[in-house]
C-alpha cells in the first residue's frame, strides 16, 4: 500500500527523532541534578541546555507526529513525498543550527525566546541572527509540509467534509474517518501557529536589521509568542492522538472508529478554542485587557475537556469488558492517554485564574507539560514508531521485554513527573539553575527527578535499539 | 526660521544628553534589587546597639544614605524627604533610618543632624551610624568616592526600599516625585506596582495606545497581527480548496 520512498523517509525520520530525544534527557537529567546540588554548571551552560532541551523536545514530538500523520495518511490519499523530504532536510538544517547556537553560541534565552531577550545579547554576537534564520528555516519547511499535506486531504473532501460537518446531519452520505478528520483540524492550526511564526520573525528581522529605528510592541511580541509556543506544543499532541485513533482499534484486533456526532463537534471545537487558549499565559500581564484573560480561560476548557472526555470515552468503550489483543503498541497508547489526561487536568488546573495567581512559573507547569509529553504524547508517537518498525521486518515480539520497557516507563516517568508537582505545589519557581536555601525541597525533590528520570531513559534506549534497528532494515532493504 | 532650528537642536541635545543620564541612574536602580541588604551593627545616640535585622524583622523601612559634614545634596536630599512625607502621610507605616557612610561621623553628629531637621523627636525617623560601611554599601550597590580636594564624598543621593525579610525591593536615586515614593513604599510592602512603557513613535504596531488625555488605553495596529495568522490560515484553506476541488469549496 505504502510506496517504498515513504517507509523510508519515515524510517529516518524516526531515527532522527530517538537519538535527538536520547540526547536531549541526558540534557533534562543533567538539568535536575544540577538542580539538585549534584553537579556544579556554570548558570549560562544550565540555560543554554534548557533552551536547547526545550526547543529540540518540542521540534522533534512535532515532526515525529507528522510523520505519523504522513504514513499513515497515504491509506487515504496520496502524499508529496517532496514535501516530506523538503521538511526533513530542512528541519536537519535548523535543528544542527539550533544546537550550535545554544551549545557553542551559548544562546539561553529559553524554548520561549520571550522579547525583548533575543536581543539582549549575552552570547556569541552570531547567534542572535543564526537563531532567527533557524526559525524561519523550521517554520518555512513545515509549512510547506503542512499545507501539502492539507492539500491532499482536500483533494478527496471536500472542506464541509474534511471537518465532518456532514455528521451533524441525521444520515450523513459521507463518512470521514476519525483520522482525516483529526489530521485536518490539526494540520489547520498547525497551519495557524506557524503563520504566527513567520510574522513573528518577520518583526525580529525588522527590529534586527532597522537598528533602533523600529522597534517592536513586547505585548504584542508575547502574544505572538505564545500564539505560536503554546499552539504548536498542543497541536503535536493532536497528531499522536489522529495516529491513536487509527491505529488503536486496528491492532486491538477490532472494528475501526468511526465518526459520530460528538466526536466531530469535540473537534471542530478543538480547533477554535485552541488558537485563543493561549491567552492563558498573560495571566500576570496586567496591561493585557480583562476580557482576552477570561477568553484565555474559557478557552483552556473548551478546547481540551470535549476532545479529552470523546477520546477517554471511545478507549474506555473499546477496551472494557471486551476482549482486546493487547500489545506493546496500543499498550502505550492505553498508557499515554492516562498521561495526557493527568498533565490536562494539571494544566486545566493552572489556566484556571484564580489557581494561576499561585502556581504562575512554578514547577507545576514543567510538572503538567511533561505529564501529557513524557506519559502521554511521546508514548503515542512512541507506539507508532512501534508498530511501523514491525510492518516491514520480522514480527517476533519478545513479551518480557515489552513488559519491562513498559513497567520502566511507568515507574520512571511517574516518578520524575511526581517530583515536579510536588515542586510546584511548594511553591518552587521553574527554570532556576540552582535553588536558594530558603526553598528547602527543591534539592531533594530534583535529585528524585532525575534518578527516576534515569530509570525512564533505560526502556527509551531500549526501545531505540530495536526500532532503530529494524528502521535501518527498512531503510536498506529494496522492497 | 533659524531661531527654530537652533531652538530645535537645543532640545535634541537636552533631551539626549538628559536621557542619557537618566538612562545611567535606572540602570544603577536596578543593581542589588532582590539582594539581602547586609546585616550592619547600627548605632543610634543614647540607644542599645543594634542591626538592620531588627529594623526590618519588625517593620519595613527605607534606607538613606548620607554624611554630616555634605555641603551638597544630602540636606535638600533628607529636607524633600521629609516635606514630602509630612505633607501627605502614607497609608501603610514604614520607618526611615538615615545611615551615614562616613567613618568619621559619630552617633551625636547624626543625633544633631536630627535635631536641625526637627526630626528627633519623630519615632519614624533613626539616625545612625554603622562600623561596616564598605560591607553595607557593596550589599546595597552603592559607591561613594572621597574626593580629597573638596574634602567631599562624590555620592549619590540614594534611597533604598528594604522589606520585612530584609530584601532590596527598589532604589531611588535622586529628588523624586511623590508618585515614586509610593511606589518605592508600596514595594517594601511587597505590593506590585504596575509600570509602563512610555509612547515611542518607533513602534508602529502596539497592540493598545495609551491615551493621556482620557487615560485609557485604544486598541492598536498590533491587534491586527494577532488575528493576521488565522485569517492567512482560512485563507489558504479557502484557496487551496477551491483550486483542488475546480471551485466547489464545500
Ligand atoms: C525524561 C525526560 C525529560 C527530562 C529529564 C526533562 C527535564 C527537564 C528539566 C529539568 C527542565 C527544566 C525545568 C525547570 O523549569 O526548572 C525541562 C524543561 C523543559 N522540557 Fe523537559 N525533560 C524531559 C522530557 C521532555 C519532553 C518529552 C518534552 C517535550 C516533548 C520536554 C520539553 C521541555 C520544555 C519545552 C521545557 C521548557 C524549557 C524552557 O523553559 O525553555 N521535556 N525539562
Amino acid at each position: 500500500m505504502e510506496s517504498i520512498k515513504i517507509k523510508k523517509i519515515t524510517s529516518v525520520w524516526i531515527i532522527t527523532v530517538l537519538v535527538l530525544f536520547v540526547a536531549s534527557i541526558v540534557l533534562g537529567i543533567l538539568m535536575r541534578l544540577n538542580q539538585g546540588g549534584a553537579l556544579n554548571q556554570a548558570p549560562i551552560n544550565f540555560y543554554s541546555n534548557m533552551t536547547i532541551h526545550g526547543l529540540t523536545m518540542i521540534g522533534i514530538w512535532f515532526v515525529a507526529g507528522m510523520a505519523g500523520i504522513n504514513f499513515l495518511m497515504e491509506r487515504y490519499v496520496k502524499t508529496s513525498y517532496k514535501a516530506n523530504l523538503t521538511a526533513f532536510i530542512l528541519t536537519v538544517i535548523g535543528v544542527v543550527m539550533l544546537w550550535v547556537i545554544t551549545l557553542v553560541g551559548k544562546f539561553h534565552v529559553a524554548w520561549t525566546f520571550l522579547y525583548p531577550m533575543p536581543f539582549k545579547i549575552m552570547w556569541a554576537k552570531w547567534a542572535t541572527p543564526a537563531f532567527l534564520v533557524a526559525m524561519s528555516i523550521l517554520s518555512i519547511g513545515w509549512l510547506i509540509w503542512s499545507i501539502s499535506m492539507m492539500t491532499q486531504i482536500l483533494k478527496k473532501y471536500s472542506i464541509a467534509q474534511a471537518f465532518a460537518w456532514q455528521h451533524f446531519t441525521k444520515d450523513p452520505s459521507v463518512k470521514t474517518p476519525p483520522f482525516i478528520l483529526i489530521s485536518m483540524i490539526t494540520l489547520v492550526g498547525v497551519i495557524t501557529c506557524l503563520f504566527v511564526a513567520v510574522v513573528l520573525m518577520a518583526l525580529y528581522f525588522a527590529e534586527f536589521l532597522s537598528k533602533g529605528s523600529f522597534v517592536n510592541d513586547a505585548l504584542l511580541m508575547k502574544n505572538l509568542t505564545y500564539f505560536f509556543g503554546h499552539t504548536i506544543a498542543n497541536e503535536m499532541l493532536y497528531l499522536g492522538l489522529a495516529v491513536l485513533y487509527e491505529l488503536f482499534a486496528e491492532v486491538g484486533g477490532k472494528a475501526k472508529w468511526q465518526t459520530s456526532w460528538y466526536v466531530a463537534l469535540a473537534w471542530n471545537f478543538t480547533l477554535i478554542f485552541i488558537l485563543t487558549a493561549f491567552f492563558h499565559h498573560l495571566y500576570m500581564d496586567f496591561v493585557q485587557p480583562e476580557g482576552f484573560q477570561i477568553i484565555g480561560q474559557l478557552a483552556s476548557y473548551m478546547a481540551s475537556l470535549p476532545a479529552a472526555a470523546v477520546t477517554v470515552f471511545s478507549v474506555w468503550v473499546a477496551v472494557y469488558r471486551t476482549k482486546i489483543k493487547w500489545s506493546l503498541t496500543n499498550l502505550l497508547f492505553f498508557i499515554g492517554v492516562a498521561g495526557w489526561v493527568i498533565g490536562g487536568f494539571g494544566a486545566v488546573i493552572d489556566a484556571t485564574i484564580s489557581n494561576n495567581v499561585v502556581l504562575h512559573n512554578t514547577l507545576w507547569v514543567p510538572a503538567h507539560f511533561h505529564s501529557y509529553n513524557v506519559m502521554g504524547n511521546v508514548l503515542f508517537s512512541l507506539a507508532f514508531f512501534y508498530w511501523f518498525s514491525i510492518q516491514f521486518t520480522e514480527k517476533v515480539v519478545n513479551e518480557r521485554l515489552s513488559k519491562l520497557v513498559l513497567s520502566l516507563l511507568i515507574i520512571g516517568g511517574a516518578g520524575f513527573l511526581l517530583a515536579f508537582y510536588l515542586g510546584g505545589a511548594d511553591s518552587i519557581p521553574r527554570r532556576y539553575s540552582n535553588y536558594p536555601a530558603e526553598f528547602t525541597s527543591a534539592k531533594p525533590l530534583a535529585l528524585v527527578g532525575a534518578a527516576f528520570a534515569t530509570v525512564y531513559l533505560i526502556p527509551i534506549l531500549i526501545l531505540f535499539v530495536t526500532i532503530t534497528k529494524r528502521c535501518i532494515k527498512v531503510l536498506f532493504s529494496s522492497r | 526660521m533659524y531661531k527654530s532650528f537652533v531652538f530645535f537642536a537645543l532640545i535634541v541635545l537636552l533631551t539626549h544628553s538628559s536621557s542619557a543620564q537618566s538612562f545611567s541612574d535606572a540602570m544603577k536602580e536596578e543593581i542589588n534589587i532582590y539582594q539581602k541588604i547586609y546585616d550592619a551593627p547600627l548605632q543610634v545616640a543614647g540607644k542599645p546597639p543594634a542591626s538592620f535585622k531588627e529594623f526590618y524583622s519588625q517593620q519595613p523601612f527605607v534606607l538613606a544614605l548620607v554624611f554630616t559634614r555634605c555641603v551638597g545634596i544630602c540636606s535638600p536630599f533628607l529636607v524633600n524627604l521629609k516635606e514630602t512625607i509630612q505633607l501627605q502621610p502614607f497609608e501603610k507605616d514604614f520607618k526611615i533610618i538615615v545611615v551615614s557612610f562616613d567613618p568619621w561621623d559619630t552617633a551625636d553628629e547624626m543625633e544633631l543632624l536630627a535635631r536641625n531637621l526637627g526630626l528627633k523627636s519623630d519615632p519614624k525617623w533613626i539616625f545612625a551610624v554603622t562600623d561596616s560601611i564598605d560591607q553595607m554599601n557593596r550589599s546595597l550597590g552603592f559607591d561613594p568616592v572621597w574626593d580629597s580636594v573638596r574634602m567631599q564624598f562624590d555620592h549619590d543621593a540614594l534611597l533604598v526600599g528594604i522589606n520585612g525579610d530584609g530584601y532590596i525591593t527598589k532604589k531611588l536615586i535622586g529628588l523624586r516625585e511623590r508618585n515614586e515614593l509610593n511606589q518605592l513604599v508600596a514595594s517594601i510592602h511587597n505590593v506590585f506596582s504596575p509600570t509602563y512603557r512610555l509612547p515611542n513613535p518607533n513602534i508602529l504596531f502596539s497592540c493598545f495606545n495609551y491615551d493621556p488625555i482620557s487615560g485609557k488605553n485604544k486598541p492598536g495596529l498590533g491587534l491586527a497581527f494577532l488575528a493576521l495568522p488565522a485569517v492567512m490560515a482560512v485563507g489558504v484553506l479557502l484557496i487551496v480548496s477551491m483550486s483542488v476541488r475546480k471551485r466547489k469549496i464545500l
